[in-house]
């Protein structure tokens, strides 16, 4: 499997801004570091598209940064399409960044006025110009109102300009942060679904996309990776992140009676009453069995309604994560 | 090149863009520049003609390029710097940089809208004082005139380029641009004859690319002379662009490294 993106040992520390009034009383108060990326590895397939979770300051931005060479690591390596991030000549003609800032536009500008601005600077053919933007302008819905000005937009409307730029050179990989981040939930399903059946399904684009959306992730990733304070924790499918040290199994009963006292092979985590039946999630190990939970059940009595599987969600697995991390910040 | 050409086009089409709808602000520019020309005509009644180091010109054709040229020189020192800070605060430095377009052209065409709204500047000013004061130019050495102009406009870039690379990497600059707006209006020729200065410190404006620029201008147009009259003054301004301009952008490419490590491309 041929990988397009590859980042190993990947160290980033930055350096905070002093206020100046801190400055004068403390001239010589070393300056605070910030480790934003700790020896990041990961690599992206050809093809797939691969969400980078993490909460906020994770250095998920950091990250897509230093790909798209506008960030230097401290130590590590970052190669794209097969170059080093060094040679940025050689790499920046092959990816297309959306940045999550929606700012990045000339406001005075309208949005196709802004588009072509770019297109010079990602050499796009003065004669295949104003085709081009056309037919990207209309492919993200932006085709009516390419002639307002960019200040006029709304942010949806920006964000959407972003990802029109961002495939101006046709670039085989995009760097998206946060794309849908600014999007109502009809326009952030629209920007998905054109990422998953256009860009990727059609084009065959590489798409590594930063978020900290989990249904986005589950919706729109091949593979994932969890980023928390500059260590990636989990990589994986969606499904391998998601069952990840998950070594016991939930189900959800529906019971008429939930026998006081009951003590099967099973450790109860929630009970609910509702419409005369109580639902009951209970978690067994991994070798525990069902059949016994269910048998002892109907031994004392209870009539059982339902019985359903419930697989364990991104969420959890996220914060199974974060709360890892507090502990392991509160036991130095 | 041509395609260089063409993105460097882009950038004056794209302020040309921006800057349209300050129409009144532009013809309130004006009025001000016709005014101080009037000044200087005046004030300039109240000077030797025969001072040393004006070479036979009047004093006032020999100021109104002074003045019209020093505009041109402090907008490039100002342009680089106040563009490459705003487009840190806009954000749009970072989408520039990331396009496949090597930084030093993007560097290089951020004034390009400055220049050529400086070159108006300096026409209207031409066309004022020859209409209304009947000053008369020589029209007999415009490729002398043309090199001259060529030559300044790129040493003023690399002027400009040097001063926007000290605020990017040290990130205050203001000092900085105002002592060497300060030292060219000196120095430089422009509102009386560096001939005029004490001997030993008359040295510093050989060094500034103006007083060459201005030397050419003014013997072109106001006297009418040949390449070959002014071939001393055209190589000692190419030999200061020649140093000028890869400085610029050399140092350009160091302060633009130290953003990169800095993550400060983009600013709040
Ligand atoms: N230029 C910078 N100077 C100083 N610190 C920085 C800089 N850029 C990022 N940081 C810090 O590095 C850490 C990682 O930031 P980053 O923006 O990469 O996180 P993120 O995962 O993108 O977060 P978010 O979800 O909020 O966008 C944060 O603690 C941030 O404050
Ligand atoms: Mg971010």
């Amino acid at each position: 499997m041929q990988h397009v993106v590859e980042a190993s040992q990947v160290v980033k520390t930055f350096v905070k801004k002093r206020p100046v009034n801190e400055l004068v009383r403390h001239p010589f108060r070393r300056a605070e570091r910030v480790r934003a990326l700790r020896g990041v590895d990961l690599r992206v397939r050809a093809g797939e598209i691969f969400g980078l979770l993490g909460p906020n300051g994770a250095g998920k931005t950091t990250l897509l940064k230093i790909l798209s060479c506008l960030v230097l690591p401290d130590s590590g390596r970052a190669v794209i399409g097969g170059e080093d991030t060094v040679h940025e000549g050689r790499v920046k003609p092959k990816i297309g960044l959306v940045h999550s800032d929606e700012r990045s536009f000339y406001w005075r500008l309208s949005g196709r006025e802004n588009l072509r601005f770019f297109s010079h600077l990602y050499d796009v053919p003065r004669r295949k110009m104003g085709a081009r933007i056309d037919e990207l302008l209309r492919r993200v819905g932006m085709l009516e109102d390419a002639d307002r000005r960019f200040a006029d937009y709304s942010s949806g409307m920006k964000q959407r300009l972003a990802v029109a730029r961002a495939l101006l050179h046709d670039p085989p990989i995009l760097l998206m942060d946060e794309p849908t981040r600014s999007l109502d939930p009809a326009s952030a399903m629209s920007l998905r679904s054109f990422v998953r059946e256009e860009l990727n399904g059609r084009d065959g684009k590489t798409v590594l996309l930063a978020t900290h959306n989990l249904h986005e992730a589950e919706t729109l990733c091949d593979r994932v990776a969890i980023l928390v304070r500059g260590k990636i924790r989990r990589i994986g499918t969606v499904d391998e992140v998601r069952r990840w040290d998950v070594d016991e199994r939930r189900f959800r009963l529906e019971v008429d009676r939930w026998p006081p006292g009951f003590r099967g092979p099973c450790r109860v985590l929630s009970e609910e009453e509702g419409e005369g039946l109580r639902r009951v999630t209970i978690a067994l190990d991994r070798d525990g069995r069902l059949d016994g939970v269910l048998r002892a059940l109907l031994d004392s009595g209870s009539a059982v309604h339902a019985c359903d599987r419930i697989e364990p969600d991104l969420e959890e697995a996220f914060s199974r994560i974060l709360e890892e991390e507090t502990e392991a910040e509160a036991t130095p | 090149m041509i395609r260089s050409l063409r993105k460097i086009l882009a950038f004056l089409q794209r302020d040309f863009l921006s800057e349209v709808s300050y129409r009144l602000a532009f013809f309130l520019q004006v009025a001000g520049m016709l005014l101080s020309v009037a000044a200087f005509y005046f004030i300039t009644k109240m000077m030797n003609p025969k001072t040393e180091g004006l070479d036979g010109i009047e004093p006032f054709p020999w100021v109104l390029l002074g003045l019209s040229f020093q505009y041109y020189f402090s907008t490039a020192l100002y342009a680089f710097s106040a563009k490459i800070r705003g487009e840190q605060m806009l954000g749009t430095l970072e989408a520039m940089l990331v396009s496949p377009t090597p930084t030093s052209i993007v560097i290089f065409s951020e004034a390009t809208w400055d220049f050529a709204f400086g070159a108006i500047r300096v026409a209207i000013y031409l066309l004022f004082a020859t209409l209304v004061f009947g000053v008369k130019l020589y029209a007999t050495s415009l490729g002398t005139l043309a090199l001259g102009v060529v030559l300044t406009l790129l040493s003023s870039a690399g002027l400009g380029i040097l001063s926007a690379s000290f605020i990017l990497y040290f990130k205050r600059g203001d000092p900085v641009n105002f002592f060497l707006s300060a030292v060219t209006t000196f120095f430089g020729n422009v509102f009386f004859p560096s001939a005029l200065l004490p001997a030993p410190i008359r040295w510093v404006s050989n060094f500034l690319p103006i007083k060459w620029s201005l030397d050419v201008v003014r013997g072109s147009l106001l006297q009418g002379k040949t390449l070959r009259d002014l071939r001393g003054e055209i190589l000692n301004l190419a030999v200061l662009t020649l140093v000028l301009l890869p400085l610029g952008l050399f140092f350009s490419r160091i302060a633009i490294r130290k953003a990169k490590r800095e993550g400060s491309l983009v600013q709040y």
